[in-house]
């Protein structure tokens, strides 16, 4: 099938398939004769960089995309600027159905990929669909996985149980002083030379501070950890917001035009205000597509992330 | 310092050209029977010609003829210089993120020409991902044009986004010129079609593109000392020659991720001379051939990195150290190969946090040495 073909030749990355919250137009979904005329129609066109150009929307809007080409430049936004606001809903929508389809399309052609797969006797490296490893928030520590959650738990409630019997029973019963050379608190306390009343301080309440700084010091551990995570899944050129300031309105949106004033004759009168006009790099948002993220703001972009909207 | 440049090299430069030229004319002449085949190295060299030509030819600061231009129908904005900081802090952050090692090296700068580095280093790489990062497959040679297209507006002073007029900043300046930058686009479009290397020749040209580029764009920027005798085009061709074995030294480390994405940077004439094929690179076992051959490569590698040293001399001497100290941790890189026995198929040679560290002082000393 020629239009295989096409899909094959492009590369996706393999990554899981995150169910698509976007598609609640699930209501569009076309019957099965309509599908495969669909399937042929996006046969025709050239390769596999420019964007299906759209069968039941207007023709008009065909020439557009054919030369569509994915890196912006100072006139590109312009591209369906002669669109009314009609077909822009239509081309938006016959779009939005395409890429549905062609999602399915995908999931099909992936089982029928691990069936041959798995016929040819070639081995998955990734076992995509198993439930992932999660790295550890806690750093040094190995990957999560359901079979090691289990050792997890029983390595962390022995830990438990041990330290309270060595607070409980062991440390009192060898009578152990773990202050700098064998002293007890009390030592401590007197060796720098505070008031004794320092060293009265209950069992109860030295315990629950001691545990409360534990607790809390190992949790700002486990933010800090999940926030450098974060971050390394941010794109690095916008930082997130799928966006750079456009140069040429320097991220206002407007640029001033500038009307040379002789100050030879008309000297008197008052300077008028400047005029402005939307800059067209930017269509007034002031901030252009960042090339590396497509507008995602992660750092890598995917057929699933949803493109962040410069007017929001 | 641009102008004292201008000043004391010009004379010198036009006499070395005059007895230059023809001996450039002769090798193309004699390359071949019948047709002029001009190699790769002559091709490099005629731009590296006319690089240094450019730079000398600037006598009056680049900056002058386009700080107070007006755009033809506006004009810039107050909130400018802010912007431009930003923008150029932004690259830092991003030098910083993707080449740790480099970005040190940078650290070791004057503010300005660090700044002017990030900047581009950001554009290089923004080009280098259009064909090999994530959204690769999308990239059409109209991509690569239109790129191209916002290359030549940043350089007319139009900079299309943030990142952009940082570079633009920097052209201004620095005398940057804008044929490497082409060049290196050139090589991105050379990386589409290509997978295979058929000799060095090629191999040379394609390491010109993307690396000896670089080298190129950054001699302007660290410039050369006052005080140097060497004539400009000598060192380009140091600064070329660091660029080519960088990129030969990086080839050599990721032959086996290079070989997963289906590609061989090595020339297969060699390849065929040392009993190796495809298959065996695919099949990533270190064999007595493998060994061999990888020595031999080393070694043209090394003997690059000895002919770049030539002209670290001759720069600037605030830019000196840092160029030392990224000459010496990229040449450890071989090093490192070496002792991991040529196995460039499973493992990644990678110099350890305290060789890097050891490098630094290493670096200064050299970097004291002035031009002879």
């Amino acid at each position: 099938m020629v239009s295989l073909s096409r899909v094959l030749s492009v590369s996706y990355p393999a990554k899981p398939s995150v169910p698509c919250k976007t598609f609640s137009s699930s209501s569009r979904l076309v019957q099965k004769p309509r599908l495969n005329s669909k399937w042929r129609s996006m046969a025709t066109e050239p390769d596999s960089s420019s964007f299906a150009p759209s069968v039941d929307s207007d023709s008009s809007a065909d020439k557009v995309t054919a030369g569509f080409c994915i890196i912006e430049g100072p006139e590109t936004v312009q591209d369906f600027a002669n669109m009314e606001l009609q077909e822009i809903q239509d081309n938006i929508r016959s779009r939005r159905n395409k890429i549905f389809l062609q999602m399915e399309e995908v999931r099909r052609l992936r089982i029928q990929q691990r069936i041959k797969s798995a016929e040819l006797g070639i081995l998955k490296e990734e076992q995509e669909n198993e439930l992932p490893n999660f790295p550890s928030f806690i750093p040094f520590l190995p990957p999560l996985t359901s079979a090691n959650l289990k050792v997890y738990y029983a390595t962390c409630y022995s830990l438990i149980a041990g330290i309270i019997l060595f607070g409980g029973l062991i440390a009192p019963t060898l009578e152990l002083k773990l202050g700098l050379g064998g002293t007890s608190y009390a030592d401590f306390i007197s060796s720098m030379h505070l008031p004794m009343q320092l060293s009265e301080v209950d069992p109860i309440v030295a315990s629950f501070s001691g545990g409360a700084v534990g607790v809390i010091s190992a949790l700002m551990v486990v933010e800090i950890n999940n926030v450098k995570q974060q971050e390394h899944k941010r794109c690095k050129y916008c930082l997130g917001t799928g966006y750079l300031a456009c140069a040429r309105c320097s991220n206002t949106g407007s640029i001033v035009l500038i009307e040379p004033v002789s100050t030879v004759h008309g000297g008197d009168q008052p300077l008028s205000t400047p005029k402005t006009e939307r800059c067209s790099n930017c269509s007034g948002s002031g901030k252009v597509m960042c090339p590396t993220c497509l507008c995602t703001g992660m750092a890598m972009a995917s057929e699933h992330d949803p493109r962040i909207d410069p007017f929001d | 310092m641009s102008v004292n440049l201008a000043h004391t090299q010009q004379t010198r430069v036009s006499e070395s050209l005059r007895s230059k030229v023809p001996l450039v004319s002769t090798m193309a002449a004699t390359s071949s029977a019948g047709e002029i085949a001009i190699s790769s190295e002559e091709k490099v060299y005629n731009v590296v010609l006319k690089q240094a030509a450019l730079v000398n030819r600037r006598l009056t600061p680049p900056a002058t003829k386009d700080l107070h231009r007006m755009k033809p129908d506006g004009a810039a904005v107050p909130g400018n210089l802010s912007l431009l900081k930003e923008a150029y802090d932004r690259c830092g952050e991003i030098c910083a993120e993707y080449a740790k090692t480099f970005y040190l090296a940078t650290l070791l700068m004057t503010p300005e020409r660090r700044r002017a580095i990030w900047a581009i280093y950001v554009w290089c790489r923004r080009t280098d991902e259009l064909v090999d990062g994530p959204n690769a497959p999308h990239i059409t040679p109209t991509a690569l044009d239109r790129w191209e297209a916002r290359l030549e507006g940043l350089f007319r002073g139009s900079p299309f986004d943030m990142l952009d007029a940082a570079l633009s900043d920097t052209v201004k300046k620095f005398p940057v010129d804008i044929q490497p930058f082409k060049d290196m686009i050139e090589g991105m479009r050379m990386d589409l079609r290509k997978s295979r290397y058929k000799n060095f020749d090629e191999l040379y040209l394609y390491c010109y593109y993307v690396a000896g580029t670089v080298g190129l764009m950054s001699v302007p920027v660290m410039g050369i000392a006052p005080e140097s005798l060497a004539t400009t085009e000598s060192v380009y061709n140091a600064a070329l020659a660091l660029g080519i074995a960088n990129q030969l030294t990086n080839i050599l480390r990721d032959v086996g991720e290079d070989a997963q994405r289906g590609r061989i940077y090595l020339p297969q004439d060699e390849l065929a001379q040392a009993g190796l094929s495809d298959e065996d690179i695919f099949c990533g076992k270190v064999t007595d051939k493998w060994r061999n051959f990888m020595k031999e490569q080393i070694k043209r590698a090394r003997m690059l990195f000895d002919e770049a040293e030539q002209g670290v001399k001759e720069l600037n001497a605030s830019s000196r150290w840092p160029v030392w100290a990224s000459l010496l941790l990229y040449r450890q890189i071989l090093d490192e190969i070496e002792a991991n026995d040529f196995n460039n198929f499973t493992k990644r040679a990678y110099v350890s946090k305290a060789k890097k560290l050891i490098a630094l002082p290493v670096a200064y000393a050299r970097s004291l040495a002035g031009p002879t």
